[in-house]
C-alpha cells in the first residue's frame, strides 16, 4: 500500500470528539478521531450501527458541531465559526445527497438542481449543467416535480444538484439506501464517474459492502474511532472485514 | 373516542392554541356585548325604580297614538295637562294628595355669560322642575340651604354644584327658549339617594319660573298622586284613568318604572343587535380558520388515521374523534371567551366610569344569556367548521398509512369552483336586479346579493387568488430569488388552504372598504348638501330643544346690523290620509336666497299651497291636485303648487301661515341668516353671538363650515366605531394567517431542513415565510378592497333616491388598509418564521413528517 505525499487534503479532523447528552446519560459518538479526506477521492465510511459514522459525516460537513477537536474544509477551519459562516461554507463548498427526501417537492427537477446556486446567487454554467444532465440521463425529466419521478431518478437529481455548484466536497448519506439494486448500482456508478472524470471529492456513509466497493478507500469506524482502512476495496473484502468487526 | 381525542389535544396543544384563541375572541365579543347591556339594563332598572319609588300613581299626557314623550329630553309629545286633570285626580276616592308638576329644558349660565350647563351643544340636558315641597314627588332632598321660594331663587343638584363650584348665595342666570332670568342659588339638593342624574343638570325653581322657561302656558307636565294609607295604588290608578279625558292616562309609579325600563331595554336591544352583528362577523371569519386548522391537521395525521383504519377503527369513529376534538376545543375556547368577554365588558364599564358617564352601570355579572350564547356559538361554530375536515378524515383509506407522507391527496377544486361560481353569479344577479330592475326597496336585493357574492368569491378565491399569486412567482423570484420562488410555490401548493386563509382577511378588509366607501360618500354628499344647499352666510340653530317660531325671535335676529334676511326652517308632524308624514315649514319668501333649494318653481311662488317631494309624489300627490294635511288642532286643504327634487328633507313643504293653521307645535331647527352684500360676516357673527348669549342661551351661531365639520365629525366617529368593532375580525384573520403558516412550517420541516443543509441561511428561511405571509395577506386585502368598494358603490346606487348620486372612493383609506395588510402579513409571519429559522438542520432532515 503506497501513500502519495502530494495529495491535497479536502477535509480533515483532529481529535474530533462528540458527546450527546450529559452526565451519566452522556453517549460518546466520536472519541478523539483523526481523519484526512484526500481530494479527488471517493471515500466510504463504514461501521456498525452506533459506531459514529453518521456523526462523523455531519460534523465534517458542518451540519453538527464537535464537542471537542477541530475540523477543516479545505483550508477553512469550521470549528468555531458562527452558524451563518458555516452555512456559507456549506453553500459554497459542499454538496449533499441524503438517503431520502432530497428534493423540495414544490420545485421542478431543474429548479431543485440549481437550488444551491440560486441560494448563493451564483450563475449557472450552462455547459457544465448540460454535461451533468446528459451523464445522469435527466434530460427529459427536468420539468417534472419530484413526485413525478422514480426513486432512482430522484436520487440522480440529488446528485446533479450536488455536482452543479462544483463543490470542493460532496457528502452522501446512504445515497442508495432506498433504491433497488439496479438503480443503486447506476447511481453509485455515476458518483464514481464524477470522481474519476471530474476529480470530484466524495465522502459517503454506507452500511452496504457493495456500495462501499465503488469507493477508492474505505474507513472502518467502531466506537467513535477509525479502526481500519482499506484501499481499492471489493465487496467481498469489505464484507469479510465487517464480519471480523462482529457485524 | 373522546379519550383518544383528549389525548390528541394533550399531545400537541400548540397547534390548536391559535384556533382556540380565535374562537375565544369571537365568543368574547358576544359575551362582552351581553354582559355590557345587562349591566346597563340592571343599572337603569334600579334607577327608574328609585325615581318612581315614592310616587303611587302618575297622570300624564299621551298622544292619540298612545305615545309618551321621550323621558330624557323632557319633550312631551302630548299637550300640557290643565287644572281640571289635577282636580279629577284629587277628587278620586283613595287619593290622599295629587299635585301637578312642570318641567322645562333650559340652560344654566354664569353671570359672565359663560354657559355652565345645557344650552347649545350636545350632552345631557339641563332640566328645570318646580319645587313641590313633597319629597316623594320632587324625588329630591335639600342638602345645603333651603328650597326655592321666590321666582328668582333656584336649587341645583349637588353634582352640578360641585362640578361648577356653585355654593349657596351664588348668582347665576336661568335660560329658556325665549329669555333669560337672573337667579340666586339658595340651596343644593340630592336627587334620589345618590344624586344619580346620568350627567343631567337638575334645577328646581318656582312654578312660575319653570312655566316661563317652558315658553308660557299654565298647564302641568305631569300629575303625581299619593294614595291613602292602605289603598291599592293599582285600583286607584284604574279609577283615575276611568275619569280622565282622552289623551291623558293614569298608571302606577311601579308600572311607569317598568315601562321606562322596558323601553330602554328595547333601545339597548338595538345596540345589542348592532354589536352582535360584528361579533358574528368575527366568528364567521373565525370559522374559516377553524376549518382550515382542522383540514391541515387531518392532512398531517393522514398516516395516523390510515393506521387506525388499518387496525380496525371505523371511518365513522375517526370522524367522531375529530369532532370530539373540535368539541373539546369549542368548550375550552368558550369558557375562555366568556371570561375574556367579562374582562372586556368590565374594562369598558370601568373606563366609562372613570370618564364620567358610567354611573348608571350596575356591577357587571355574567348573565345566563351570555353563558348560553357563548357556549352555543363557540361550540356550534367550532364543531360545524370541523365537520367537513372530519368527514374527509373518515374517508381516509387504510392504504394511506403505507404511503409516503409527502404524497399529497390532491382533491380537485371543481366542485368548489362550481358552487362558488353559482353563488357569485346568483349574488351578482340579485345585486343587478336590485340596482336596475326598479323594484321596491332595492337595498334588500343588493344586500342579499352582496352576502351571496361574498360567499361565492370566498369559494372561488382558490381559483382566483392562488393563480394570481402564482403568476407573481417570476416577479417574486426576480426580487427575492429563490426565497420568493419558494414562497410562491408554497401558496400554490395548497390552494384551498391559502385561499381560505386569505378569505378570512378578505372578509374583514371588505367590510372595512365597504364602510369606508359608504362613509366617504356620505361625507362628500353632506359637504355638497351643506356647501351647496345653504347659501346662507350663517345659521342660528338650536341643538337641545326646538327653537321658538315666535316672530319676536326673528325680529331680534333681524335687528342685528348687516343682517339682510332671517329664514326659519321648521318641521312638524301632520297626517295625510291618516298617515303621519314629515312636513317642512319655511319662510318661503326668502327661502330661495338662504337655502339653495332647487324646486320647481321657486319657493317664493308657493302661493299658499304645498310643495311635494318624490316620495309624496309616489304616494299619489301631483302638481295641481289638492292635499289635506291634518294637524293636532286643525286641518288645511292645499293645492300642490310645486315639486321638491329629493326625498329625505320632508315629504311636504308649506309656509308658516299654513302651518300655524294646523295647531301643531312647530319645531324650528334653524334660522338661516343672509348678511347684507359687502358686510363683514365675522362681524355679523360676533354680534349674533352676543345677542343669543344674553337673550337666547339655547341657540348657537354656526357657519356652513362649522356644520360641515360637525357632520364630518359624526361620520368619522361612526367610521371609527365600526372600524374598532371590525378590528376583532381582523385580529382573528391575522391569527388565521399565523396559524396556517405555523402548521405549514411543521408540515415542511424536512424541506426547510434540506434548504438549510444546502446553504440557505436562517435569515433567508425567515424571509421566505414572511414573503408567503405578505403575499397572502395583500391578495386577501386587495380582493377585499375590490369587493368592498364594488359592494359599496352598489349600495350607494341602491340608495340613490336618498340623494346619493356621486360615489367617492376613499383612496387614502384603501391605501392605508393595503399597508396595514402588509404589516399584518409581517406580524403574522413573525412566530412561524422564527420557528422555521430555529429548526435544527439535522433534526429537521430526520423529522418524520
Amino acid at each position: 500500500m503506497t501513500t502519495s505525499t502530494t495529495v491535497t487534503i479536502a477535509a480533515s479532523m483532529r481529535g474530533g470528539t462528540k458527546d450527546y447528552g450529559s452526565g451519566d446519560a452522556a453517549v460518546r459518538a466520536l472519541d478523539g478521531l483523526d481523519v484526512d479526506i484526500a481530494q479527488s477521492e471517493f471515500t466510504a465510511i463504514m461501521g456498525p450501527s452506533g459506531s459514529g459514522k453518521s456523526t462523523l459525516l455531519h460534523t465534517l460537513a458542518g451540519l453538527d458541531r464537535l464537542t471537542a477537536g477541530e475540523s477543516w474544509i479545505g483550508e477553512t477551519q469550521i470549528t468555531g465559526l458562527s452558524e451563518d459562516k458555516i452555512t456559507q461554507v456549506r453553500r459554497d463548498k459542499i454538496g449533499f445527497v441524503f438517503q431520502a427526501f432530497n428534493l423540495i417537492p414544490s420545485l421542478s427537477a431543474r429548479e431543485n438542481i440549481t437550488l444551491p446556486l440560486d441560494i448563493a446567487g451564483r450563475d449557472i454554467d450552462p455547459a457544465w449543467f448540460e454535461e451533468i444532465i446528459s451523464i445522469l440521463g435527466l434530460g427529459d425529466r427536468l420539468t417534472h416535480l419530484p413526485a413525478e419521478l422514480s426513486g432512482g431518478q430522484q436520487q440522480r437529481v440529488a446528485v446533479a444538484r450536488a455536482l452543479v455548484a462544483r463543490p470542493e466536497l460532496i457528502f452522501a448519506d446512504e445515497p442508495s439506501g432506498n433504491l433497488d439494486s439496479r438503480s443503486g448500482a447506476e447511481l453509485l456508478g455515476f458518483m464514481r464517474r464524477a470522481v474519476k472524470e471530474f476529480g470530484q471529492t466524495i465522502v459517503m456513509v454506507t452500511h452496504d459492502p457493495t456500495a462501499a466497493s465503488y469507493s477508492d478507500r474505505v474507513l472502518f469506524l467502531a466506537d467513535g474511532r477509525i479502526v481500519d482502512e482499506m484501499r481499492e476495496p471489493t465487496a467481498d473484502r469489505v464484507l469479510d472485514r465487517m464480519k471480523q468487526m462482529g457485524h | 373516542m373522546f379519550r383518544l381525542a383528549a389525548r390528541s389535544v394533550q399531545h400537541n396543544p400548540k397547534r390548536l392554541l391559535l384556533t382556540a384563541f380565535a374562537v375565544a375572541l369571537g365568543v368574547g365579543l358576544i359575551a362582552a356585548t351581553h354582559i355590557f347591556t345587562d349591566s346597563l339594563d340592571r343599572g337603569f332598572t334600579r334607577l327608574f325604580g328609585e325615581i318612581y319609588d315614592g310616587v303611587d300613581v302618575i297622570v300624564e299626557p299621551v298622544t292619540s297614538d298612545g305615545d309618551v314623550g321621550d323621558p330624557t329630553s323632557g319633550d312631551s309629545v302630548g299637550k300640557d295637562l290643565d287644572d281640571a286633570v289635577v282636580q279629577t285626580a284629587r277628587s278620586t276616592a283613595g287619593v290622599e294628595l295629587a299635585m301637578g308638576s312642570t318641567e322645562a329644558v333650559g340652560a344654566l349660565i354664569g353671570t359672565d355669560g359663560e354657559t355652565l350647563a345645557g344650552g347649545s351643544g350636545f350632552g345631557p340636558p339641563t332640566l328645570f322642575f318646580n319645587w313641590t315641597g313633597v319629597e316623594d314627588f320632587d324625588s329630591a332632598t335639600i342638602v345645603d340651604g333651603r328650597a326655592p321660594e321666590g321666582d328668582d331663587e333656584i336649587v341645583v343638584d349637588v353634582g352640578t354644584a360641585e362640578a361648577h363650584g356653585l355654593t349657596v348665595g351664588d348668582q347665576v342666570v336661568a335660560g329658556g327658549a325665549d329669555g333669560t332670568y337672573p337667579s340666586t342659588v339658595v340651596g343644593t339638593a340630592s336627587w334620589g339617594d345618590g344624586n344619580n342624574t346620568q350627567g343631567a343638570t337638575l334645577v328646581w325653581a318656582s312654578l312660575d319660573r319653570v312655566r316661563e322657561l317652558r315658553g308660557g302656558g299654565d298647564g302641568w307636565s305631569v300629575v303625581h298622586v299619593r294614595v291613602d294609607d292602605g289603598a291599592d295604588a293599582e285600583a286607584v290608578a284604574v279609577a283615575i284613568d276611568d275619569r280622565l279625558p282622552d289623551g291623558v292616562r293614569a298608571l302606577t309609579g311601579a308600572a311607569k318604572a317598568e315601562e321606562q325600563a322596558a323601553s330602554l331595554g328595547e333601545a339597548l336591544k338595538a345596540v345589542d343587535v348592532f354589536t352582535l352583528a360584528f361579533a358574528f362577523v368575527a366568528l364567521f371569519v373565525g370559522a374559516y380558520i377553524i376549518a382550515n386548522t382542522f383540514r391541515i391537521i387531518v392532512t398531517q395525521r393522514t398516516r395516523e388515521f390510515g393506521l387506525m383504519r388499518a387496525v380496525g377503527v371505523k371511518g365513522q369513529q375517526v370522524r367522531t374523534m375529530v369532532l370530539a376534538e373540535a368539541l373539546l376545543i369549542g368548550l375550552v375556547a368558550s369558557v375562555l371567551g366568556i371570561l375574556l368577554g367579562y374582562a372586556l365588558a368590565g374594562g369598558i364599564i370601568g373606563l366609562l366610569k372613570a370618564l364620567g358617564p358610567g354611573e348608571s352601570f350596575a356591577v357587571p355579572i355574567i348573565p345566563l344569556d351570555a353563558v348560553a350564547w357563548g357556549f352555543a356559538v363557540g361550540i356550534v361554530v367550532t364543531v360545524a367548521s370541523a365537520l367537513l375536515p372530519a368527514i374527509h378524515a373518515s374517508r381516509i383509506s387504510p392504504m394511506e398509512a403505507m404511503r409516503d407522507a409527502a404524497t399529497q391527496n390532491r382533491r380537485g377544486l371543481r366542485m368548489r369552483n362550481i358552487v362558488g361560481g353559482a353563488l357569485a353569479l346568483a349574488g351578482a344577479g340579485l345585486t343587478t336586479v336590485g340596482l336596475y330592475a326598479g323594484l321596491e326597496r332595492p337595498y334588500v336585493y343588493v344586500g342579499a346579493g352582496a352576502v351571496l357574492l361574498v360567499l361565492g368569491v370566498t369559494l372561488l378565491a382558490a381559483q382566483l387568488l392562488v393563480p394570481l399569486a402564482y403568476g407573481m412567482r417570476d416577479l417574486l423570484a426576480r426580487v427575492w430569488r429563490v426565497d420568493g420562488r419558494l414562497a410562491a410555490n408554497n401558496i400554490h401548493r395548497e390552494p384551498r388552504r391559502s385561499a381560505n386563509t386569505a378569505a378570512a382577511l378578505m372578509i374583514g378588509v371588505m367590510l372595512l372598504a365597504l364602510t369606508a366607501t359608504v362613509t366617504q360618500t356620505v361625507k362628500s354628499v353632506a359637504a355638497d348638501a351643506i356647501g351647496g344647499q345653504f347659501t346662507a352666510d350663517l345659521m342660528v340653530v338650536s341643538t337641545t330643544v326646538p327653537g321658538s317660531a315666535d316672530d319676536a325671535v326673528v325680529a331680534d335676529l333681524a335687528s342685528v346690523p348687516d343682517v339682510r334676511t332671517v329664514t326659519r326652517s321648521a318641521s312638524l308632524d301632520a297626517r295625510v290620509d291618516g298617515v303621519l308624514v314629515p312636513v317642512t315649514v319655511l319662510d318661503t319668501a326668502t327661502a330661495e336666497e338662504a337655502i339653495a333649494y332647487e324646486t320647481e318653481p321657486a319657493f317664493a311662488e308657493i302661493d299658499g299651497g304645498v310643495f311635494v317631494s318624490p316620495s309624496a309624489i309616489e304616494a299619489g300627490a301631483e302638481v295641481g291636485d289638492t292635499v289635506t294635511l291634518v294637524g293636532e288642532d286643525g286641518e288645511v286643504t292645499l293645492e300642490v303648487t310645486g315639486e321638491y327634487p329629493t326625498s329625505g328633507d320632508g315629504d311636504y313643504f308649506v309656509d308658516f301661515a299654513q302651518a300655524e293653521r294646523l295647531g301643531t307645535t312647530i319645531d324650528v331647527w334653524q334660522y338661516s341668516i343672509v348678511a347684507a352684500p359687502g358686510a363683514d360676516v365675522d362681524h355679523v357673527r360676533a354680534d349674533l353671538e352676543d345677542l343669543v348669549a344674553t337673550d337666547y342661551p339655547l341657540l348657537t351661531v354656526q357657519s356652513p363650515d362649522d356644520m360641515l365639520a360637525l357632520a364630518n365629525q359624526l361620520i368619522d366617529l361612526m367610521l371609527a366605531v365600526i372600524t374598532a368593532l371590525l378590528s376583532g375580525a381582523l385580529v382573528i384573520a391575522m391569527l388565521g394567517v399565523a396559524n396556517t403558516l405555523l402548521l405549514s412550517v411543521t408540515e415542511r420541516t424536512r424541506e426547510i431542513g434540506l434548504l438549510r443543509a444546502v446553504g440557505a441561511r436562517r435569515r433567508s428561511v425567515r424571509r421566505m415565510i414572511r414573503i408567503e405571509s405578505v403575499v397572502m395577506s395583500v391578495f386577501g386585502a386587495v380582493l377585499g378592497i375590490v369587493l368592498g368598494v364594488a359592494l359599496g358603490v352598489a349600495l350607494i346606487r341602491a340608495l340613490e333616491e336618498f340623494g346619493f348620486e356621486t360615489v367617492t372612493i376613499p383612496w387614502v383609506l384603501l391605501g392605508v388598509y393595503t399597508v396595514l395588510a402588509i404589516l399584518a402579513g409581517i406580524v403574522a409571519a413573525w412566530w412561524p418564521a422564527r420557528k422555521a429559522a430555529k429548526l435544527d438542520v439535522l433534526e429537521a432532515i430526520a423529522f418524520d413528517g
